[in-house]
């Protein structure tokens, strides 16, 4: 049952946000329905790290560890943003650069994106999933779209097109992957695509199909994810969405995306062994971590920035699943974890300076953001350190064991240059955000603070940021390894 | 009966898949907007029918389903819908390419061929003459090219519908399309889309004073 009610919570918000009209009561059922969505999704988390499994409608809805994880991490990014966009969302209006008619666009749309991402998760056949993946993509384009400004405009079309030829690839991987299983499971059957049966019948598919099925895969969520070369559009969306949306697709879609990869790479190494998938991944990674390298270097503009430190985790998240063994799996979901807890601090600090300073541009800000808004400077730069792997934060953690199963499984070229793209990226960030934060302030920047409503996500996300590194609660760690063993290409 | 004759439907389906692939080229050679939406729906005409057969003659009763959508969704409305964006846009209504047209109709003919080769390893023997596989990745290809050659948005968007078209194609041929709930899915996320891309089109055409894409140059690196 809270598999049907996590479905319908989301889209009740919309519908109620749709006939609403007064700006405070819209806040308030954004976040009424956060808290319940992040409720629903503690409780689904927990009866699956109890009884493995969980679907309902004849299987048509269906969780294990893996997509209990995705839907806990999806509703606490969702939340966190929830509050965060009261308060952004109120600046932006006084602000004029929204008319309060846009308002209800934001507030109708972005429980339609949360639900989406719920369905992707929970959705049992793959062609459903399929559905939702797209689905993401139709209700996030006209939230980049949301300032309605010539950039934001051009991104959110460069974000569609790329987005359904993308989606379309992965149309053609789900349609082999169905004709892959058809002798098999039968056609005309809804159980041809699903993930359940499929996963009992891997070895028995059609493995022609399934080597191109799974190029078709890589390379269509793999646009979605934001992985090179398909991820061009990505630098533009998050820097013209408002911030909460961007720090929704840069947290929760792309982990949308990678589930979707993880589940045809389990099919597809069950049924041609799991060199053909992981060296793809890897190459793949690999790339993605090479490219966001001179890109972060030589960066102007402290979204674009993010983008492309996005670009990189999704990058790292890759090898960590080409490597294919058991420590790398838990590895690359703990990474899975902690970006999902970082990257939204990231954008909400790199929004508050947005706001303050009426651009993202480096130069423009010039420096001191520290001097102006103590709290902001310091978590921005602390979770600067953090994403970039550095020691007390937890993302550390998740890179060390990467890299540690990479050199157990004797890969030392893809280890070093791992190191070599963390290294480069570490000093790079650095430089940047240290420019940003320290230094005196521009004239005319009078100091002051955010408001709670963002000060209190971001405190919580930046102790969780330091804590999860050392302690992680044992029925999530449960949960992690449980969906490290589904992940895992070994069968 | 003549229509209980398996063969004869089978060379109506080839016939159909060969009309599709004409329209196509159509669609590449063609320069006035107004015509392309014409054309796809055209083209969308001879996949419904093709989807019917496909029904008749496997007995494959969801597939119907799937024919009347396209019938309703791709030959009717979605060439309304286009229609109307492209007269609230005011705009002449010529498509602007890239490359000029013998090119692209050069192109697209290595595409069709790439397409007979990829569909070549899943053409069973004993089917003779079903080259619709063939066909069908000739067309996504074909679609993906018409979205990156043209300018306007709306030839943009009209590349995807015929990618659309030939994955529709390649479903239908592959596995008698797919799960019906699927298939109810992907049609609604299609027709979602086109909405989006309506409103999108208007609103950069509000904004940019065009539709041309080319006027895109503000987000680099």
């Amino acid at each position: 049952m809270p598999l049907i009610f996590l479905l319908l919570a989301p889209l009740a918000e919309g519908l109620i946000c749709l006939l609403l009209r007064s700006r405070l009561l819209m806040e308030r059922v954004s976040i009424a329905s956060a808290v319940i969505n992040f409720v629903l999704a503690v409780i689904v988390a927990r009866h699956v790290g109890r009884y493995q499994t969980m679907s309902v409608l004849n299987g048509f809805l269906f969780a294990d560890a893996m997509s209990a994880l995705v839907v806990l991490l999806t509703a606490f990014v969702a939340l966190m943003c929830a509050f965060y966009a009261v308060s952004y969302l109120r600046a932006d209006l006084e602000q004029a650069r929204i008319s309060s008619g846009r308002l209800k666009e934001y507030y109708t749309l972005t429980p339609l994106f949360v639900f989406a991402m719920f369905l992707v998760a929970l959705a049992n056949n793959l062609g459903v999933m399929w559905v939702a993946i797209e689905g993401t993509t139709l209700a996030s384009v006209l939230l980049i779209a949301f300032y309605n400004q010539k950039p934001s405009l051009e991104a959110a079309w460069k974000y569609i097109i790329i987005g359904s030829i993308g989606i379309s690839l992965a149309l053609f991987g789900t349609l082999l992957t169905y004709y892959s299983a058809a002798h098999v499971v039968g056609i005309e059957s809804i159980e041809g695509l699903n993930w359940s049966r499929l996963i009992l019948e891997a070895q028995k598919l059609d493995p022609k199909a399934m080597r191109l099925a799974f190029i078709f895969i890589l390379l269509g969520y793999g646009t979605k994810a934001g992985v090179a070369p398909m991820h061009t559009w990505k630098p533009d969306s998050y820097s013209e969405a408002p911030v909460p949306s961007a720090a929704i697709l840069a947290a929760a879609v792309s982990n949308c995306a990678l589930y979707g990869i993880m589940r045809f790479n389990v099919l597809t190494s069950r049924c041609l062994g799991p060199d053909f998938s992981g060296s793809l991944l890897l190459y793949f990674g690999i790339g993605s971590m090479l490219l966001a390298v001179p890109f972060i270097l030589v960066q102007r503009s402290t979204r674009r920035l993010l983008a492309y430190s996005s670009i990189d985790h999704t990058g790292i998240m890759l090898v960590g699943l080409g490597i294919g063994s058991s420590l790398s799996s838990l590895g690359t979901l703990l990474h899975m974890v902690y970006h999902a807890i970082s990257k939204p601090l990231l954008f909400f600090c790199a929004g508050n300076v947005q706001q303050k300073f009426q651009s993202a541009h480096f130069r423009r800000i010039g420096g001191g953001v520290i001097n102006v808004m103590p709290v902001t400077g310091t978590l921005f730069l602390a979770v600067a350190l953090a994403v970039t792997g550095t020691p007390p934060f937890c993302l550390f953690q998740s890179e060390l064991t990467i890299l540690s199963a990479c050199f157990q499984n004797h890969n030392l070229w893809v280890g070093s240059i791992f190191v070599g793209c963390v290294v480069t990226i570490f000093a790079g960030f650095l430089y940047h955000i240290g420019q940003l934060n320290l230094g005196s302030p521009p004239r005319g920047v009078a100091p002051s603070e955010s408001d709670w409503w963002r000060l209190g996500p971001m405190l919580l996300l930046a102790a969780l940021v330091l804590l999860l590194g050392f302690w992680l609660p044992s029925p999530l760690y449960r949960l992690i390894q449980q969906a490290g063993q589904i992940i895992g290409s070994a069968p | 009966m003549f229509y209980d004759d398996i063969e004869l439907g089978t060379r109506l389906i080839t016939l159909m898949a060969a009309a599709m692939l004409v329209v196509q080229f159509l669609m590449v050679g063609q320069r006035l907007l107004p015509t392309a939406i014409r054309l796809f729906s055209l083209q969308s005409l001879f996949l419904a029918c093709l989807a019917g057969t496909v029904a008749y003659v496997n007995q494959a009763r969801h597939v119907y389903i799937a024919a009347a959508l396209t019938l309703l969704l791709k030959v009717i409305v979605m060439p309304l819908f286009l229609n109307r964006i492209l007269e609230r846009a005011t705009e002449k209504a010529e498509v602007e390419s890239h490359l000029n047209t013998p090119a692209s109709i050069l192109i697209c003919g290595g595409l069709t061929l790439v397409g007979y080769m990829v569909a070549h390893p899943f053409i069973k023997p004993h089917e003779r003459g079903h080259s619709t596989l063939a066909v069908a990745t000739a067309l996504f290809l074909m679609g993906f090219f018409l979205m990156m050659n043209r300018r306007k948005a709306i030839s943009q968007v009209l590349g995807l519908l015929t990618a659309e078209n030939g994955l529709f194609l390649a479903a239908i041929s592959l596995t008698y399309g797919m799960p019906l709930i699927v298939e109810l899915g992907i049609f609604f996320d299609v027709l979602i889309a086109v909405m989006i891309f309506g409103i999108l089109v208007y609103r950069i055409s509000e904004i940019f004073d065009s539709m041309d894409t080319n006027k895109f140059r503000r987000l680099r690196g």
